[in-house]
């Protein structure tokens, strides 16, 4: 086979490892987005948050690594409640632009947070689940990135099912018409909170799993080494920022488009894979400014 | 006793009153008709009765029981059920979906709302041949079927339809008005805002409001009166 074909092959290999991050953050975008009409900039920094719950209580505190990653859900949980109750709810008649706002504040005050705390660690690293890694003729994934992709199909699939329970018709319900929602006697302030709980759940899986894969500090799922709140918005765009298994697809293909920047045809093009991925995205939005996959009927 | 008790009501939208302190009963049984023009305050006070506006003063009964500290879902847990003006059916559920979401406050009783799903494609067998349909792509009248439908899923010992002949044509605001007379004489108690005339029939007392205040109460013959249609509602 020709080194291209080889490299593309790798690059899909690599992209679906990496873009399976970028799907959950995206998951979690859209489930947000469709709530609150709001892009949430904090979405990135629930993962972040999570893996600071997960890595203080492993390293920090000695705890079983199984126990520290549920403290860390749970710390990431908490934060996404929390910015249900303190900034959401209270700006709920608000425009649109003070919600954006609020949620950037948000992400602002935990990174904040994150740096106060851990100022005096210059590297910090998060125990990989397991070691292992599988050479291969297109690149060698770890047995991290290979659990992270088998947890997406996981997630993907539970939500799947989820939508279609009592309580996902009842989402989907507050979401189309919230004052018939109300009428049936749907909790709409319930529905809220249980949306940004599961939203900050996807976004602390994303950040504990994505966390052994370097080194991190303070805004890593957002800007930092595992940036993937950009990536994440751009694979929400392509599910038209309302389907959830675009939003899983979106996240894959963009993971695959960042790696063809790593390309050796492109090996003389500074920051070729943050071009690869703005390119895309152009042409995106100018030939199929609805999103490129986006289910006729979407329900879930 | 009566079902339900309005004393006084005064309801508005910030510090602009729309409803000047009305007051009436409805009776265990009976299907009651609020009419009125464009405007006279029909939607606020079915609204205001459902918990989706606060009251400025006044006092909603439902049985016998002070509503006032009662959320919107606390009330239809009580029996208390409205179709909103304008349907707002859920578009992208399908029939079937938008119905079970209907018997949500009685969502632990699953065999009592598979009853309550069979009665209501009763009354309405269209909505039983597009069960698996997405409720946005109905027509209007399929649509306020829906509404309908979905309200009576919670089997409320009254139900309120706003505006149920709203853009259809006379023939299926008939319809809708038929089913809402099966529905009563299956043991509901209803209340109907409508300001097409055509409901009259299909009423044992009709209310007329005007401008925030009741004006007139019609029972028996005087609802097929043509002088009171002509007076109150220029029909
Ligand atoms: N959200 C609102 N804010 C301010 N004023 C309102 C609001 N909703 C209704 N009003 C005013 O309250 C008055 C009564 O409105 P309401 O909707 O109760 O009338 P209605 O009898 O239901 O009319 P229609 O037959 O057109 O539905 C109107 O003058 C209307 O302009
Ligand atoms: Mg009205």
């Amino acid at each position: 086979m020709s080194t291209l074909g080889q490299e593309l092959i790798t690059a899909a290999v690599i992209g679906v490892l990496q873009g399976s991050i970028y799907a959950m953050v995206a998951l979690g975008i859209v489930l947000v987005y469709r709530a609150t009409g709001v892009f949430n900039f904090a979405q990135a920094e629930f993962g972040t948050t999570a893996l600071f719950g997960a890595y203080t209580a492993h390293v920090v505190w000695g705890w079983g690594y199984a126990v520290s990653f549920g403290f860390g859900l749970v710390v990431g949980v908490v934060m996404g409640l929390l910015t249900e109750a303190l900034v959401i709810h209270p700006l709920r008649k608000a425009s649109r632009v003070t919600l954006l706002v609020g949620t950037a504040g948000v992400a602002l005050t935990a990174i904040g947070l994150q740096f106060w705390k851990y100022n005096e660690t210059l590297i910090m690293v998060m125990p990989r689940i397991s070691d292992g890694f599988h050479q291969t003729k297109y690149g060698s994934p770890t047995d991290q990135q290979l659990i992270t992709v088998a947890v997406l199909v996981a997630v993907t699939i539970a939500l799947a099912l989820f939508f279609r329970s009592p309580w996902g018709l009842a989402i989907q319900a507050a979401q189309q018409e919230p004052v018939a929602a109300e009428l049936v006697g749907i909790n709409v302030r319930s529905v809220s909170l249980l949306i940004w709980g599961i939203a900050a759940l996807l976004g602390g899986l994303a950040g504990i799993l994505a966390g052994p894969n370097t080194t991190f500090s303070a805004a890593f799922l957002s800007f930092g080494a595992g940036g993937a709140l950009l990536p994440g918005f751009m694979a929400a765009v392509l599910a038209g920022m309302r389907s959830m298994s675009g939003a899983v697809a979106g996240g894959l293909v963009v993971g695959f488009v960042e790696q063809l920047g790593n390309l050796t045809l492109l090996v003389d093009v500074n920051g070729a894979r943050a071009m690869m991925l703005f390119v895309f995205l152009l042409l995106v939005l100018l030939f199929k400014p609805s999103g490129l996959f986006v289910p006729r009927a979407v329900t879930a | 006793m009566a079902v339900l008790e309005v004393q006084d009501l005064v309801v508005g939208y910030g510090q602009f009153p729309v409803l000047h302190g009305i007051n009436f009963v409805i009776e265990e049984g009976e299907v009651c008709v609020l009419l009125g023009l464009n405007g006279a305050g029909k939607t606020t006070t079915v609204s205001a009765i459902a918990g989706l506006l606060k009251p400025t003063s006044g006092e909603i009964r439902f049985h016998g029981k002070s509503l006032r500290r009662r959320s919107p879902s606390a009330r239809v847990k009580d029996g208390l059920s409205l179709s909103p003006e304008g349907r707002r059916i859920f578009p992208r559920l399908t029939v079937s979906q938008n119905l079970r979401l209907g018997a949500w406050s009685k969502r632990r009783d699953t065999r009592q709302a598979r009853q309550q799903l069979d009665l209501v494609f009763g009354y309405f067998p269209r909505l039983a041949e597009r069960g698996n349909q997405m409720a946005g792509t109905l027509s209007g009248g399929e649509q306020q079927m829906l509404a309908v439908g979905r309200a009576v899923m919670s089997r409320p010992s009254l139900l309120m339809i706003d505006e149920a002949s709203l853009g259809l044509s006379p023939t299926l605001a008939r319809a809708v008005w038929e089913a809402t007379a099966q529905i009563a004489r299956d043991g509901t108690t209803v209340l109907m805002v409508e300001q097409n005339a055509g409901a009259l029939p299909f009423a044992d007392r009709a209310l007329l409001m005007e401008k925030g205040t009741l004006v007139h109460t019609a029972v028996g013959d005087d609802i097929r009166n043509v002088n009171l249609r002509e007076a109150y509602l220029g029909a």
